[in-house]
């Protein structure tokens, strides 16, 4: 059983490598472990607070002092992830789990757009323990906390560490950095946001039609 | 083994009545592959992992790899458990109520749940083809047993891909006396196909071999490469730029050329 948790707190010395560095690899290994409890324990394969699934609605980012709506993110017909049109406006990618629901969603904002700082311009300054809150159509919110920034090079995308399988709620932020290449008119590099979720808070009103939530205590 | 098959496959079906809804499923929210870890059920020596992925029309796609299986032989193999909120959960050996070290049919029913839906090889994937030993993937001479299948969802019970994380995959069929078959001689006679009029099946053809649980979810669908979240429109902009203060002699250089970038990032954005 494929089980990748990502949940290393890398420096931000990290985040000043040259364009061409490889991806960090995730270093020291905090939190919950790993290991599945033995075959004749009931119980949670899992770990960590989990939702119901329910579309995201908002993102909310103290750190950065951005708080965006968020729209539905497909995939282009080359097969990347489809960017929102403007540039303050946040998308949630609808290939993957909702936030606060087991397993990774997955966010992507601009670094700038058309002129404008984008709502992820400030990104890479995010640090372990911040925190990201998402609200759902539900009315119940994810409060999630950043646990690795990491910068990578597109050609080296991570993509097992960002879509594969976790045992957890866990949420990717994605931007862009890095150099600007003007042969492909894209910056050369992402920068990625891990967070875990650290708190599921229910709807402060009864939602008869979903369960709820469970929370971490 | 052709008996076994025989009377497997003619259970009566009346014994295990269609009691499942065929409706569509309501739409899925989030495109995910749901990961299922598959335990070993005391001293099977069976383990696997299984993938479960709704697609965007509605269809599962399920996927089964498991290791330990009685070899050239078949295992009948089911999502157990309820849409409707029950708290089903893979039995433990505290559940081995004979203590003969294996989980039969009747002291994991109570733990897992109904069965919910068939993982066959083709056909029905109802209840009622349950023990339909027919349809059902057979383990190659080593013991390893691979299953894949895409269920339309107009076969799917109500509730399928909502709850996909409050079920569990049960495979059975083990061979304790580790003689390569299923056979009386082992443990004896199934009293779970007794009890449902058909005498004479071993209980290691009944009995649980593994029992999966969710372990973990990825994205169901995975975008190529990195994303373009940026056109290089602030690089001209006066002010620390967080995009560049990681290129070494990078910015002074993009500084320059930025205004012929952002003529040319029109043409060249998707």
């Amino acid at each position: 059983m494929s089980r990748r948790v990502v949940v290393s707190a890398v420096s931000a010395a990290l985040l000043v490598a040259g364009c061409s560095a490889p991806p960090p690899a995730p270093n020291t290994v905090a939190g919950p472990p790993s290991t599945a409890p033995a075959a004749s324990q009931p119980g949670e394969l899992t770990s960590g607070p989990l939702m119901e699934s329910s579309p995201p609605v908002t993102v909310s980012i103290p750190k950065l002092g951005v708080t965006s709506t968020l729209v539905d993110l497909a995939t282009e017909p080359d097969g990347t992830m489809q960017v929102p049109d403007d540039a303050s406006t946040v998308g949630w990618f609808t290939g993957a789990p909702s936030p606060g629901a087991l397993g990774p969603a997955v966010l992507a904002g601009h670094v700038d757009w058309k002129g404008t700082k984008g709502a992820f311009y400030h990104l890479s300054t995010l640090a372990p323990g911040d925190e990201v809150s998402v609200t759902r159509l539900d009315g119940s919110r994810a409060v999630f906390a950043v646990n690795k920034v990491g910068r990578y090079p597109k050609n080296q995308f991570p993509t097992d560490a960002v879509y594969g399988p976790v045992d957890h709620a866990a949420l990717r932020l994605i931007t862009c950095g890095g150099e600007f290449d003007s042969a492909t008119g894209h910056y050369r590099d992402n920068i990625v946001a891990f967070a875990d979720l650290k708190q599921a808070q229910p709807s402060p009103a009864p939602q008869p039609s979903w369960p709820s939530a469970t929370t971490p205590h | 083994m052709n008996l076994t098959r025989a009377a497997l496959a003619a259970l009566p079906l009346a014994a295990v009545a269609l009691t499942v809804p065929l409706v569509a499923p309501a739409p899925v929210f989030a495109a995910e592959s749901v990961s299922v870890e598959l335990m070993e059920m005391g001293n099977t020596g069976a383990k696997g992992n299984a993938t479960l992925t709704p697609m965007a029309n509605g269809d599962l796609k399920i996927a089964i790899k498991s290791t330990g299986m009685t070899p050239n032989s078949p295992h009948a193999q089911h999502l157990h458990g309820s849409a409707a909120g029950m708290d089903f959960h893979c039995p433990t050996m505290r559940d081995d109520k004979n203590g003969n070290g294996y989980i039969s049919v009747e002291e994991g029913l109570p733990m897992y749940g109904d069965i919910f839906v068939s993982l066959t090889t083709s056909g029905d994937t109802t209840k009622a083809s349950g023990l339909a030993v027919d349809r059902f993937p057979t383990a190659d001479a080593q013991g390893n047993l691979s299953y894949e299948r895409t269920i339309p969802a107009a076969q799917l019970p109500a509730g399928t891909i909502e709850h996909i994380k409050d079920l569990h995959i049960v495979q059975h069929g083990i061979d304790a006396n580790k003689n390569g078959k299923y056979d009386l001689e082992a443990l004896g006679e199934s009293t779970f196909a007794k009890s449902l009029g058909v005498p004479n099946i071993p209980e290691e053809a009944t009995d649980v071999a593994t029992c999966g649980m969710v372990s973990g979810a990825a994205a169901g669908s995975v975008p190529a490469g990195g994303v373009n979240t940026g056109d290089g429109s602030s690089l001209q902009q006066s002010g620390p730029d967080p995009a560049l203060i990681y290129s070494v002699g990078g910015a002074a250089v993009l500084g320059t050329l930025g205004v012929a970038f952002y003529r040319r990032r029109k043409a060249a954005q998707a």
